[in-house]
């Protein structure tokens, strides 16, 4: 069910809802017409939902704790819900470094009323993702035997916060649980655990996947997070992709962090064979340190030896767009004459979306592409060099 | 060669900047008839490795991107049979693609140099950013239509001749970012000076970076360097050593003197990157807490009654 207000009453206290009126069949008895205006109204409102001018957490520590507990073994989500959560929770890294390149990600696993980590809070996607492939397989083989007993919502949180607790105060510290079963079983008093969370502001969030628990969405409203309880794959999905872009900013701290743009040493260059910290083998090339010229075969990285940390100019480029988001065009009706798109050339036949800065239109394709993968709109770059105003082009 | 299921799609954006071009034809160091010469050899023989290759060109101008081809039909409804009756009217033997490649080529051409531009449009640096945005949309486009029959290998071959503008900047690193995603492979080769942008371009979708020494051997490096498919360069003993360029500068510029760091103070909040430490950050004004030497003996106070108890 989706997040209700306290004073909102629930789906089953309402009228009933006709879904069925709202698919129309076309002249030829397809319905792919309002299939398709059915995906396209979804992916706006969430497009919509992004606020301005609202201070984001750019540099994110996020805990992912996840459910390890009987109930997981249910079969539900095929083949069974631990595995499908391990699967999507590799999809969701993946997009979460896409577009936070400077944040870190750590998981937890909570069965049998303890709580471990899996995955170390770090910002290598190739780490995670092996560990949870790795989880995936030992589940699979062993038909999830060791998926027993039941999860400890405290044990777990109170593991985050520890480690959280380290954390720079300019960081967004959050923790999100993928909670599948109805029960959790805790040594102390889970209401201290969560004022305690809160006080150190952290944001909790909950994805549930079997049924709303009273404790989760205190959570989630207490630490000022989300809380999701999921129809199907796909909206399990939807409610993962939803953490992925920043948050906004809760705490006030802010400050400047020290950081280091690393020189590149390609392997052909030169010959000399260097110590490399995060392989802790001998290899040639890769990036020194500024500070301390210790050398690293990849970035974004933290130096363990002078704790600077380091990074290439582009990550930080990656995380621009979200200070300038391109706004929603604006939706017509294809005028009389055939238009064709400034951008593909292809002729438009079903809506045209015309920009309001530079009042080029472009067809459903190009709009939707706009929007979630290139964040800059053709038009306005075209003619901001033609009319020297600051759009999307200009920093 | 290519997998059986795969297709190509080549977009070539050719920079047709009137002041560059201009000030090398009076030299009589370049001339643009036979640089797009050289284009439309390369783009014949690109079309005769396989029948199904795509194609797609667009010149890059100062004030606008225009599609050389395919040539776009905006103000008639798309009827490719009379088309392609009046291509062949003239009844030369050219193959009949090759012909329909050439000609739509040297028209559009023609027409965009005949439209001119205005006095204040005369700018040196040219739409690069601009047509690799247009040129991933219609990649996008290509491959929604292809989707399902086959895979399709995308890659855009920039052949750059002005220089950079660093107004450009942001829009380019977001196109970059979206080709990475796409997996489009860019290409570069340079007639004017070296472009810091096009070699991260070039760095971070792994494609090839070429700065034309000789400008009369245009039509040779083309064809050598850019024919093979991105797949394929490895197996190639002289493409695979230079398709990584040498050193590619990552580093950062400041925003208070531009100036290149190797350690930086980056805003929290917008990201912004200074040389030095400045209490008040210039691009979102928020004020910032006094240096680390401060921040660490507080850290250090705090800890050691928490090791006592």
């Amino acid at each position: 069910m989706e997040e209700q207000g306290e004073d909102k009453a629930y789906r089953w206290e309402g009228d009933y809802e006709k879904t069925w009126e709202a698919l129309k069949e076309d002249e030829t008895g397809s319905l792919q017409a309002s299939i398709e205006a059915e995906i396209n109204k979804a992916k706006k409102r969430r497009l919509q939902q992004r606020q301005r001018n609202v201070r984001l957490g750019m540099m994110r520590h996020l805990y992912v704790v996840v459910d390890l507990s009987q109930a997981m073994c249910d079969q539900d989500l095929k083949p069974n819900r631990a595995v499908a959560v391990l699967k999507a929770l590799e999809i969701f890294s993946e997009k979460f470094f896409d577009q936070n390149p400077i944040s870190q990600l750590g998981f937890v696993s909570t069965c049998a009323k303890r709580a471990e980590v899996l995955s170390d809070m770090s910002g290598s996607l190739q780490k995670h993702i092996k560990v949870l492939q790795d989880l995936g397989q030992k589940i699979i083989k062993t038909n999830a035997k060791h998926c027993t007993g039941e999860p400890s919502l405290q044990n777990s949180l109170e593991l985050c916060a520890k480690s959280l607790k380290h954390m720079p105060s300019h960081t967004s510290k959050e923790i999100l649980v993928v909670m599948g079963s109805l029960t959790t079983c805790d040594p102390g008093s889970i209401h201290d655990t969560i004022t305690q969370i809160a006080k150190q502001s952290i944001r909790c969030s909950v994805i549930g996947l079997s049924a709303e628990v009273h404790i989760c969405k205190y959570l989630a409203k207490s630490t000022k997070g989300t809380f999701g309880i999921i129809l199907d794959e796909s909206h399990f999905a939807d409610l993962l992709t939803d953490h992925v872009p920043p948050p906004a900013e809760i705490s006030p701290e802010s400050s400047l962090i020290k950081m280091g743009f690393p020189h590149h040493v390609s392997p052909h260059e030169s010959g000399k064979i260097s110590l490399c910290m995060s392989r802790n083998t001998f290899t040639v090339g890769g990036y020194f340190c500024p500070q301390c010229q210790a050398k690293y075969s990849e970035l974004p990285v933290q130096c363990v030896i002078c704790a600077l940390t380091l990074v290439s100019a582009p990550h930080l480029a990656r995380s621009y767009h979200h200070f300038f988001p391109l706004p929603m065009f604006k939706e017509q009706e294809v005028p009389v004459g055939s238009l064709t798109c400034y951008s593909c050339c292809k002729p438009i036949t079903t809506a045209t979306y015309v920009c309001e800065q530079c009042a080029i239109s472009f067809c459903m394709d190009c709009n939707a592409f706009i929007h979630e993968t290139l964040h800059s709109c053709p038009g306005c770059i075209i003619s901001t060099n033609h009319v020297h105003t600051t759009t999307n082009g200009v920093v | 060669m290519a997998n059986e299921e795969e297709r190509q799609l080549l977009v070539v954006i050719f920079d047709v900047n009137p002041v560059w071009w201009g000030i090398k034809s009076l030299q009589g160091q370049a001339q643009i008839t036979k640089c797009l010469d050289c284009l439309l050899v390369f783009v014949n023989s690109y079309l005769m490795l396989r029948h199904d290759n795509k194609l797609a060109i667009i010149a890059s101008h100062s004030t606008k991107s225009v599609f050389l081809y395919p040539a776009q039909e905006s103000n008639q409804s798309p009827d490719p049979s009379k088309a392609s009756t009046s291509d062949q009217a003239g009844g030369d033997c050219r193959y009949e693609h090759f012909a329909k490649v050439d000609d739509s080529v040297t028209d559009k051409f023609k027409e965009l140099m005949r439209d001119g531009c205005e006095k204040n449009d005369i700018r040196r640096d040219s739409l690069i950013a601009g047509s690799m945005a247009i040129a991933l949309c219609y990649i996008h486009r290509m491959q929604i239509e292809s989707h399902g029959n086959t895979k399709l290998n995308a890659r855009i071959l920039v052949i750059k001749a002005a220089d950079d503008a660093a107004s450009q900047y942001m829009s380019f690193m977001n196109v970059i970012f979206a080709a990475q995603k796409e997996r489009v492979v860019v290409d570069a080769c340079i007639l004017g000076q070296d472009s810091g942008l096009l070699q991260q371009a070039c760095d971070m979708t792994s494609g090839m970076y070429l700065k034309v020494p000789h400008q009369d051997a245009f039509l040779q490096y083309l064809l050598t360097a850019f024919l093979t498919e991105a797949e394929l360069r490895k197996e190639s003993l002289v493409l695979a050593q230079s398709s990584r360029p040498r050193e590619v500068d990552y580093r950062a510029a400041c925003f208070c003197h531009r100036s290149l760091v190797d350690i930086g103070f980056v805003c929290s909040v917008c990201l912004s990157i200074f040389c030095q430490f400045s209490p008040i950050c210039s691009t979102c004004e928020t004020a910032f807490k006094p240096p680390v030497q401060a921040s660490k003996s507080r850290k250090k106070r705090r800890a050691l009654p928490a090791n006592g108890t």
